[in-house]
Formats: structure tokens, sequence, C-alpha cells
């Protein structure tokens, strides 16, 4: 991961539910309470690059200043749905980078089963998108153009699974076009 | 990034690759040997059978110097037959590669990493029922360049797409057993340069997400080796390199 990586900026941008354990003065405005105390026990959703600060230092007391929790996008409805049936879950919705949120939050908790069920999510969903990809047409700016049911799918992809895409119909458009130059000459 | 091609090589590239193929050709003008780089080319004597390379052949078919006898393999029948291989007898791996025409033994030789071009596999005496590495890209030009030698050229022209479909199912197929532990496209034996040009995005692609997801279940994984015995886990680099 880059540090210029503008794909890991956002991955690290995503909100993450935190729970205070101190009394934080002046922190207020995090709760929309400008000017107030942090009261200990409040429940704020932070970007994930400081929630991982906060949660990992540990200051002068053996107390952690903030307690993480799972991501909504990972939640356990949503490990179910995708154990039902990976293809028909909306990713883009849950997160924009759903699998780098994973990634980073697989980091900080030991979760087992989540990893098994995204990895599985992603063979599955890779195999569909090929699919999809080396069926699209070429759109009239160049890029891909698909027809029929596949739409729904597709808008569904995180931004990884974009770039999978993008990555399977290029080379299938380059295929196709040297076989058709080979029409030509 | 300082060029903008993706990592791999081009279907352009590959055809280039592909034109160093040793191809059969019936000479109709006499040709006295051609001093290449490659070394000598036979002298060409109508009606005596020669080999030359691909781009010399194409060359001189251009030209109306000689014809070019397709390979064995690319022949209606040897299609049909590999095709039927592929969908039938084994839906689920890749129809295998011509042999290697010096016996690999267990003893080392210096014959035992010629691979093609060096070797030639789509000459007039090669394996019918094989498709070589350069298929699909060989198939191709041939087709294009002299179609009129080909016996049943749109019946083959339809039997390569038909193989390439299959196969190509079968490549993507293969990301669905990834594992982070290098296991899936389990054996890319049989497969043609250009389809690991056409399939190198994707399944780049697709290994890549897996390793990251995977990342902390191996480390994990390699923690607990590295605690349990210390020969293994350096056992076991080796073999994922």
């Amino acid at each position: 991961m880059s540090y210029y990586d503008v794909d890991a900026i956002l991955t690290d941008a995503q909100k993450v539910p935190c729970t205070f354990e101190l009394d934080v003065p002046g922190l207020g405005f995090l709760d929309n309470n400008a000017g107030h105390t942090l009261r200990e026990g409040t429940r704020v959703e932070l970007p994930l690059w400081l929630s991982e600060m906060l949660a990992v230092s540990s200051g002068s007391t053996s107390k952690n200043l903030v307690t993480l929790g799972l991501p909504p996008a990972l939640a356990p409805r949503v490990m179910n749905a995708l154990k039902a049936d990976p293809k028909s879950v909306d990713l883009r919705a849950l997160a924009q980078h759903f699998y780098g949120l994973g990634a980073r939050i697989l980091e900080l908790f030991d979760e087992k089963e989540i990893c098994e069920v995204l990895m599985q999510t992603f063979r599955t969903r890779a195999a569909e998108i090929a699919d999809h990809a080396n069926n699209a047409g070429v759109g009239s700016r160049g890029g891909a153009a698909v027809v029929g049911d596949g739409v729904e799918f597709l808008r569904g992809l995180d931004e990884d699974e974009r770039a999978l895409f993008r990555a399977a119909h290029d080379s299938a458009k380059a295929m196709k076009v040297w076989m058709g130059e080979m029409k030509k000459n | 990034m300082a060029l903008p091609l993706p990592p791999g090589l081009t279907p352009m590239e590959v055809a280039f690759f592909c034109e160093m193929e040793m191809i059969t050709v019936v000479p109709r003008q006499r040709l006295e040997s051609l001093e290449l780089l490659g070394g000598p080319t036979p002298v060409l004597k109508p009606p005596q059978r020669a080999n030359l390379p691909l781009w010399l052949a194409l060359l001189l078919k251009r030209q109306r110097r000689a014809n070019i006898l397709p390979p064995p393999w690319l022949l209606p029948t040897s299609l049909e037959r590999i095709l039927r291989y592929e969908t039938e007898t084994s839906p689920n791996a890749f129809s295998p590669p011509p042999p290697h025409p010096y016996a690999v033994t267990a003893r080392q030789a210096p014959t035992d990493t010629i691979s093609p071009p060096f070797l030639p596999s789509s000459t007039d005496d090669a394996p019918p029922d094989c498709l070589p590495y350069h298929w699909l890209e060989l198939g191709e030009i041939l087709l294009e360049a002299c179609s009129d030698d080909i016996t049943d050229p749109g019946h083959v022209r339809t039997l390569l797409r038909d193989l390439r479909e299959v196969r190509m199912a079968k490549m993507r197929a293969s990301t669905k057993d990834f594992d982070a532990e290098g296991g899936g496209v389990n054996s890319l034996v049989g497969v043609g340069a250009m389809e690991v040009a056409e399939g190198r995005q994707f399944i780049l692609g697709v290994m890549d997400g897996l390793r990251k997801l995977g990342a902390s279940k191996e480390a994990a994984r390699r923690e607990q080796e590295a605690g349990g015995e210390g020969g293994d886990l350096s056992e076991d680099d080796e073999m994922e390199m």
C-alpha cells in the first residue's frame, strides 16, 4: 500500500464505530456537542486511520482510549447474506472500498470467519465479473457497455472489483482488436 | 508508471513471437540458402518441402513463391477431436501440450529446457492431437494469410473460436478454487501464449485481492509455524517461490 495511493487513502477514510472509554475534554465536537467534554461510553463514528491510532495507542493508564467496533459493512447480518449468496449483495452500498475495509479490519480483529467469508465472496464474484467483462460490448467512448441483467450486479461492485472488471475487459478487448485487425489486412 | 501498457505481453507482441515458429512450406521457386541470425535456411527446391520460420514463410506466400502446409493439428478433424477432448473427456482440465520431442529423463540434459518457438511444433510432422504453445495466434495468422492452403477454412475458424471460448471459460472458472496458499490454477500445462496474455491481468488481480484479504490469516499461520518448528517454515517458503 503506497503512501500516495488514492484508494488506500479512501479506504482509511471509511468510518468505524468507536466507543470512548474515558472522558475527553474539548472533544465534544465529535458528538455534535462543541465545546463540551466527550463523555465516557459515547459511541462516535471515526475514520479508520484515526480510530486505529486511538485504539492502539495507550496512554499513561492501562486503559485504552477507545474500543473499536465492527463497521456496519462487516456486521454479522451482512456476513450471513454473503454466505447465502455472494452475488446478490450490493457491496458498493455497504462500503465503496469493501474489501480494503475488510482487509484493514482483519488486521485489527482476529476474525477467522469474516476472513473466510470475504475470501469466498471475492472468489465467487470474481468468476462472475470475468464472465460479464468478457461479454460486455464496447461503448461509444471506448468503455465497457453492459446490456441485460448484468447491470444490477455490476453496479454493486466495490472499487477493487471494478478494477478487476476493467482489467478483464481491457485484455478481452485487446484480444478482440487483434483478431479484428487480422481480418482487416 | 512510465509505460502505459499493463504488465505482460499485448496480443500483438505474442503474435510477433509466434512468427519465429517453424512451419513447413512447399516452394514454387528455387531459392538459395539465406544466412539468417538464427542460422542458414534450407535451400528451397520445388517441390521439396522445407521448414522455414513463419515470418519468412508468410513473406514467400505473399509473393506467391511458396505454399504453406498447415500443421496437422490445424485440420478440421484434429481440431474437432481436441474440442471433444476439452468438452467431454476432461471438462475441467486443458488438453495436454505436445510431448517433448527429446525425452526428459532424471538425468539432466541441455535439451530439457528448450521450449517453443525453438521446438518445432507446427511443422508437417507435428503431433496432430495436441495444441502447441502458439496455437491460437498461429491458427489466426495462417487463416488470415493463406486460407487457400487450409482445408475448409471457415470450419477451422469456427473450431478455433469454439476452442478459445471453452478454454477461456475454464480459465475464468478456475479462479473459484484460488486460496491464499497458492492453490487454484492448479495446472497451466497446455495453456497457450495468447491465453496467458489474455488471462494474466484478471488472474493477477484476483490473486492479489485474495492475498490482501488473507494476509492476516497468513501472518497468523506463519507465527504458529515459527513457534512450532523453524525448519518447516523455510521449506514452505521455498515451495511458494
